[in-house]
């Protein structure tokens, strides 16, 4: 081939490409950009490597809480009162939502009609929401819903079912104030919770024992550090710790004797058109509240599974404050039923013997001011016993007047008045024992030689008979009516019997506390037992209602009714009973309070009988003592 | 026949760069969770696309230019009137149940065009300088409104390099630049909303990181937590949880270098690099000022849609949808590429020669008959 053409022999030699200017140019400008490629390459890869590196795990290992199943609250006897329904909430993170505008709206949509909610709210919700954060969208789904949810996510990028418990409450409107709820943490608790560990998410106990106990029932939420991709689906655990179950709550309640306290209560006030009241029932010898129950209840089952605006306005504003647990921070004057701290102290300071005889006219004089008795005749003289059976108001003025209002506060205190008592729930109120401090201060004008600022006789006397500032609560009732049942000793009330942990370990067992000592001898407080013991079994009047309840009156109580809203003849007033029983060896102790109540013999008095009249029945049950297994 | 065998007379390196880089890149496909025996069938195609353009005598392309132009605009226009649509942008043809993306195609025909229209003329007239900014208009046009802005930036790129290549004057350019300048104000009306908060995006990082910021975002924590020597092939969390958006395609360059680090991102560059100077050496080389402008065009394709594509998965550019050359992954571009890397095979096959003047031999030859020279086959 070379022999046959000279031509291709000459081109076969060694070729030279020739570099122009303009190629030279682009050549170099080539291996530049290139280089500034490489030089930026190697800050974002080695500079900012390590942050982004965090950024990277940040977006793909989670660590997801594990939350704890909260502890089940049961009845003295075992009989769950709450359960942990599992309920299923749409979850969607913003940022892995498809990214197209169309595709995104499109998923938005079909999520919407999946969910059954609108497509506009779920919209502008998830615009609002953290773009990286878990926006719980819309409310719980429906179990059909999270079936077609479920098979779905696949193809719904961004979109997971989260399955959480709600708490619901079995018996809603009955144990609505002692049980209370959960619900979300409020911002003010926040720093502190965030410090034990809760997640800004959790539900708390917010009112009753939920709140009460929480600690308790709590339990300890488990974790797992996850992998996940883009669509928010877990791909893999990398590590984990199970959660632990709240402890189990046995309450010192008893539900029938509870629920028969609430219908008690209920026939009650609707046989005297009354609108609202609250009953505390105590043993006595333990301070263990058997009963608690406060009138009108609301269902806290709206709380819990998303109360409507409607619901929730309504609950606030009406005008029996169903909101209100009345057993425990409802503020009452005791009126009679304060007697026999009026009696202890006249008794215990020497002023009156068990046979002192006073006169118990249809009013007196103090201090220029006349002070009537609920009887505008005279009664005559009378003892100590005797006037707590009339419930003498005169007679006790005397006494009042003769030990004097600071002895009269001290005897109040020790018998637990003014105290906030010391019980498994928030919100507890303590009521008021007046002095001449507290009048000074509360008058506001700091004008010590006016009447509103400066303690009086007056103030002195009606003190006497539960009424001047003097404020109790039915919880505080029951305590004293206790005391006076026990032989003098003021307990701790509780709403807890027994605590057993998520292994089935009896963590608490309730052991009586006993806070103080009435300091009144036994004879004496015998002699008021009795003055108890004789009103509950004065024939044609308050023993007419054990006998047509069929219930022995082998027991000692003491009715009140209570002026309220300032002084004078005509205030409205509040009923109370207060009762204990048997009378030798007492195992139930109790408070009524009928709200607006004119005549607490026969409309606070009755439901007492009425409670007594199933807890006679089963009384055997509330002695006998919670196995478990 | 020949005295060289074959594999003397093709650029073995040029083509070795080139498989190299698609290994690469059916590796980095078949990471991204892509359909990567589609991709190496794409491969396939284009190799015989590339066999095919280097046996083909480029010079016959020269007649058909105008050919090639009136083609590339009904392909651009069928686009318009008959396309399929997708993430918001007509940009596919369906030929035979496989989608056509002729605006991939489109970069290439237009080096074509230019190569055949700059060779004509040394310097260029501004009568020709004129001629091919009106021809070039309509197919910009075109393409900016399917919308396809990275196609378009390619376009311009290719348009003013290969003006620059092809002797423009100075002056010439010079009006380009000064038009230029007058056009930037105009941008955000021209720019579709999408783009111009891209633009946003570029110049604010992080003011809306759910929203357009997010893909930029993604792929620059996936480069990042590349490190220096990556995380290891299939092991990059942001490419294999999801979380980089288009990973096959325009960010496949970011789960590449998650997966590969620094290291492996050096290696890449370095083969762009090679691939490219190997093109240039090419142009160099080439017999005539068509071959030249045909691998200076290739070239510019090439450079602008590495420079482009790398410069917005680090965060150094804006983001304008450009593939990889032989990374990404696509049909239509991925055989275009190979057929231009064919066309400057085909080039440097037939080289000039620099004939060592033996009067005695030739005596008659003169410059222009050596230009004519075939080497081979």
């Amino acid at each position: 081939m070379n022999e046959r053409s000279p031509l291709v022999s000459l081109a076969a030699a060694e070729h030279q490409p020739r570099w122009s200017f303009r190629l030279v140019a682009a050549g170099v400008l080539a291996v530049l950009a290139l280089g500034f490629l490489a030089v930026r390459l190697a800050e974002v890869q080695v500079a900012e490597g390590p942050s982004l590196a965090a950024l990277a795990r940040e977006n793909s290992v989670h660590r997801v809480v594990l939350e704890a199943e909260r502890g089940i609250l049961y009845d003295r006897h075992g009989m769950p009162l709450v359960a942990n329904a599992p309920a299923w909430n749409l979850e969607v993170v913003p940022a892995a939502l498809p990214f197209g505008a169309a595709a995104r709206e499109a998923e938005i949509d079909e999520l919407a009609r999946l969910a059954g909610i609108d497509a506009g709210a779920l919209s502008a919700e998830i615009a609002a929401a953290d773009p990286y954060g878990s926006l719980v969208a819309g409310p719980s789904l429906t179990e059909d819903q999270e079936l077609t949810i479920a098979e779905r996510i696949p193809d719904l990028p961004g979109v997971s079912i989260a399955r959480h418990a709600v708490r619901t409450y079995l018996y809603p409107t009955l144990l609505s104030h002692v049980l209370g709820y959960v619900g979300p943490i409020d911002g003010a608790q926040w720093p502190s919770l965030k410090r034990r560990g809760y997640q800004p998410d959790e539900l708390i106990g917010k009112v009753g024992v939920e709140a009460g106990v929480e600690s308790r029932l709590r339990g300890v939420d488990g974790w797992a550090d996850v992998v996940v991709d883009a669509r928010g689906q877990v791909v893999r655990t990398l590590d984990s710790q199970a959660s632990v179950a709240g402890d189990s709550v046995y309450l010192s309640i008893d539900l029938d004797l509870d629920r028969w306290t609430l219908a008690a209560l209920q026939r009650g006030l609707a046989r005297d058109h009354k609108k609202a009241g609250a009953s505390v029932v105590v043993d006595p010898r333990t301070g263990e509240v058997l009963a608690m129950v406060s009138y009108p209840g609301y269902d806290p089952n709206l709380f819990t599974h998303g109360i409507s605006e409607a619901d929730y306005s309504k609950l606030v504003t009406d005008p029996n404050l169903p909101l209100l647990n009345r057993a425990i921070a409802g503020q009452y004057a005791p009126g009679s039923t304060f007697k026999m701290v009026t009696a202890a102290a006249g008794l215990q300071e020497g002023k009156i013997t068990p046979q002192t005889l006073l006169n118990c006219p249809s009013y007196l004089t103090f201090g220029g001011w006349t002070y009537h008795n609920w009887a505008s005749w005279g009664l005559g003289y009378m003892n100590v016993e005797k006037a707590l059976a009339v419930s003498c108001d005169t007679f006790f003025y005397q006494v009042a007047a003769s030990v004097g209002d600071v002895t009269l506060a001290k005897y109040a205190r020790a018998f637990g008045f003014g105290t906030a008592k010391s019980i498994e729930m928030p919100g507890v109120e303590a009521g008021l024992v007046p002095d001449r401090i507290w009048k000074s201060v509360a008058c506001g004008v700091p004008d010590g030689s006016s009447d509103s600022c400066r303690w009086t006789i007056g103030d002195t006397v009606t003190l006497g008979i539960g009424q001047s500032a003097l404020l109790t609560t039915p919880l505080n009732q029951a305590v004293y009516v206790a005391a006076l049942a026990n032989g003098g000793s003021v307990l701790q009330p509780t709403l807890v019997h027994e605590v057993v942990d998520a292994r089935g370990r009896v963590a608490l067992v309730h052991q009586a506390v006993v806070t103080g000592h009435v300091p009144v001898s036994a004879s004496n407080l015998a002699a008021i037992r009795e003055g108890m013991r004789e009103e509950i079994n004065r024939p044609y009047n308050m023993n007419y209602w054990f006998r047509a309840a069929g219930v022995s009156a082998d027991g000692g109580g003491k009715t009140g009714t209570a002026q309220w809203g300032g002084s004078g003849l005509d205030l409205p007033t509040h009923a109370w009973f207060v009762f204990f029983a048997p009378f030798a060896r007492p195992d139930v102790a109790m408070s009524v309070f009928v709200e607006r109540g004119e005549l607490s013999e026969v409309e606070a008095a009755p439901i007492a009988v009425d409670v007594m009249h199933y807890f006679n029945a089963h009384r055997s049950g509330v002695q006998a003592p919670l196995v478990l297994s | 026949m020949s005295g060289r065998p074959w594999w003397r007379r093709v650029d073995l390196a040029l083509a070795g760069a080139a498989a190299a880089l698609a290994i690469v890149g059916v590796l980095t496909i078949y990471s991204a969770g892509a359909d990567w025996q589609r991709q190496l069938l794409w491969l396939a195609l284009g190799g015989a696309a590339f066999v095919a353009a280097s046996w083909f005598d480029y010079r016959r392309l020269a007649p058909l230019a105008a050919g090639v132009y009136v083609a590339m605009i009904v392909l651009l226009v069928a686009v318009h009137l008959v396309g399929r649509s997708a993430l918001g942008a007509q940009r596919w043809l369906s030929v035979g149940g496989f989608p056509l993306e002729p605006s991939e195609l489109s970069k290439v025909m237009l080096v074509v065009v230019l190569a055949a229209l700059l060779s004509r003329q040394r310097p260029l007239s501004w009568r020709m300088f004129a001629l091919i900014l009106v021809l070039a208009a309509p197919p910009a046009v075109l393409i900016l409104t399917q919308p396809d802005l990275g196609t378009a930036l390619v376009f311009g790129a290719v348009l003013l390099a290969m003006l620059f290549l092809g002797g423009a004057r100075w002056g010439q350019l010079a009006s380009i630049g000064l038009a230029g300048l007058v056009a930037i104000p105009l941008l955000p009306f021209v720019l579709h909303g999408y783009q111009r908060r891209r633009l946003e995006i570029f110049l604010n990082p992080g003011s809306d990181p759910l929203g357009a910021g997010y893909n930029l975002m993604q792929a620059r924590i996936a480069v990042g937590s590349g490190g220096l020597f990556g995380q290891g092939w299939l092991h990059g969390l942001q490419g294999q949880l999801g979380f980089v958006p288009e990973r096959a395609t325009d960010f496949i360059f970011a789960i590449y270098a998650e997966q590969f680090g620094l290291l492996g991102g050096l290696v890449l560059l370095g083969l762009f690099g090679f691939l490219l100077v190997r093109i240039l050496n090419a142009a160099a080389g080439s017999a005539d000022r068509f071959g030249e402008l045909l691998c200076a065009g290739v070239f510019v394709v090439v450079f602008a849609q590495v420079v482009e594509n790398v410069g917005m998965n680090i965060g150094a550019l804006p983001i304008a949808g450009v593939p990889l050359p032989l990374i990404s992954y696509g049909g239509s571009a991925t055989v275009t590429v190979l057929a231009a890397l064919g066309l400057v095979q085909s080039v440097a096959r037939r080289r000039r020669a620099v004939i060592h003047h033996n009067p005695q031999l030739a005596p008659s030859l003169n410059r222009t008959e050596i230009g004519a020279v075939r080497l081979a086959p």
